[in-house]
């Protein structure tokens, strides 16, 4: 059955095979999302720290990090920790652990800027209750500051989302490489293409409609 | 009460505090004056350590705040422990209020008591509570900061530092940032607690509070005490030239 140019038995043909690598995608985002927040907040800390020490490792890792492409970085960790330490991590935990190192540094910066964000009066108060820096962080400063973390976070995550796709070159089956192994077989670039792009569109839609959700619940508990 | 001897304070080259000494006796309320830029707030705020001090001891009931003396008279800083447990006996009500935006009114005046004295949650609400009402506040306790008028949040903040049931309550310029028909509301919250006796120092602008409830007037200028007398003294017949000028100006 084709309606215009599109042939829609063909495309019900490959989507099972799509819709698993799309799954993958989901998986590796939301994987990627999980420990790259845990490792930008411990960034930021550190860039914010008073110790010099953490204050220059924080600052290396963020600048390495962001000025190296995603790319160069998963081969470096899939093929050339292979080489030169007989690592062989799998496509999968290379893929992880690619994606969390590269969205945590993203991540706190966005964490950093955000604190930052955050009245210097409002550190003083809590200081002067009593509270040690832990606890004026944790009760005072951090809760200020996700609610305007948000949006940044918001976009971080999408981009996160959408460089997952970078991962399909280090042999990872996603919804990108699903797509080249089914046009190596098939030769329906357009087809095969466009519909891995619209199943993208779609999921960082759903993605951004739940981050609008969140922020809206967030900005009525705020009442201001 | 609190004892500060020959405090220095440097921000880079500049001079800001250059050995400032003062006593403040339990249940005393000594205010300090002086133009902008005379050390008055820095020097308030090295009470509780908020700002470190480059020279000089500070105690308070005999323990040191920020720097311990060793056996052979070196300072060294304290442990920040320490520092944090000395903090939570002084109150602070800061110019801009800095209210937490987060939470309620009653939040925020419970939120000391819960984190840092950790009392249950009843008996922290219950003293909230009875603050809030102090300061004329009791219907307040659900509303959000941005809610509140500038008078209304400085409140809060008073009865906020209160909760910790603090020896020493410290006044940063508490009505500075208040829209003029705003002020007396505040400074009679202040009355109240010089009237019940608290151990109090204030920095003001407001010389008709001065007036009325300050035991001692300190004029500070330059990052110097220049001159401290009773407040009939300094106003009616300040010694040093420098005061008479300044007074001239404000009254």
């Amino acid at each position: 059955m084709r309606i215009g140019p599109i042939d829609v038995e063909f495309l019900l043909a490959i989507m099972p095979i799509l819709l698993k690598g799309a799954l993958m995608t989901i998986e590796l985002t939301v994987l990627a999302i999980f420990f790259g927040t845990i490792i930008g907040l411990f960034v930021a800390l550190m860039k914010i720290s008073r110790f010099k020490l953490l204050t220059v490792f924080g600052g290396i890792y963020t600048w390495v990090i962001r000025g190296i492409p995603l790319l160069v970085q998963l081969f470096i960790l899939y093929y050339g920790l292979a080489q030169y330490f007989d690592i062989q991590l799998s496509p999968k935990a290379a893929a992880v652990l690619g994606l969390s190192i590269c969205g945590g540094a993203y991540i706190a910066e966005i964490f950093r800027a955000g604190i930052q964000s955050i009245d210097k009066g409002q550190m003083e108060a809590a200081l002067s209750l009593g509270m040690s820096y832990t606890q004026a962080m944790r009760r005072v400063i951090l809760p200020q500051a996700y609610r305007r973390l948000l949006p940044p976070m918001g976009n971080e995550f999408i981009a996160l989302m959408k460089d997952t796709s970078l991962v399909s070159v280090i042999t990872m089956v996603e919804l990108m490489r699903s797509g080249i192994l089914l046009n190596s077989t098939y030769i329906r670039s357009m087809e095969i293409y466009l519909t891995v792009g619209i199943i993208y569109l779609i999921m960082t839609t759903f993605f951004i409609y739940i981050i609008n959700l969140i922020e809206k619940r967030l900005s009525i508990s705020d009442a201001s | 009460m609190i004892v500060a001897e020959h405090i220095n304070k440097y921000y880079g080259k500049l001079h800001v505090l250059k050995d400032v000494s003062l006593t403040v006796a339990r249940g005393e309320v000594v205010v300090i004056i002086g133009p902008s830029g005379s050390g008055k707030s820095t020097f308030l705020r090295c009470l509780n350590y908020l700002e470190t001090i480059d020279d000089g001891y500070i105690t308070m009931e005999g323990q040191p705040i920020g720097k311990k003396k060793l056996s052979d008279g070196r300072l060294v800083d304290d442990s920040r422990k320490n520092i944090y447990r000395l903090r939570s006996r002084i109150g602070m009500v800061f110019q801009r209020f800095n209210l937490f935006p987060h939470q309620t009114a009653l939040q925020n005046v419970m939120e000391g008591p819960l984190t840092v004295t950790k009392i249950p949650v009843a008996e922290a609400k219950a003293r909230s509570l009875a603050l809030l009402a102090k300061v004329g506040l009791a219907d307040k306790a659900d509303a959000y900061p941005v809610q509140l008028s500038g008078g209304q949040q400085q409140r809060v903040a008073i009865a906020r530092a209160l909760a910790m049931q603090p020896q020493v309550m410290l006044f940063d310029e508490p009505t500075s940032a208040l829209d003029p028909e705003l002020v007396g509301e505040v400074l009679e919250v202040i009355k109240d607690l010089a009237r019940e006796g608290m151990t109090m120092v204030v920095v003001t602008h407001e010389m008709g509070f001065a007036r009325e409830v300050a035991d001692r007037v300190i004029f500070m200028n330059d990052g110097c005490i220049l001159e401290e007398a009773r407040p009939q003294e300094i106003f009616t017949n300040p010694a040093h030239p420098r005061t008479k000028e300044f007074l001239s100006k404000i009254l």
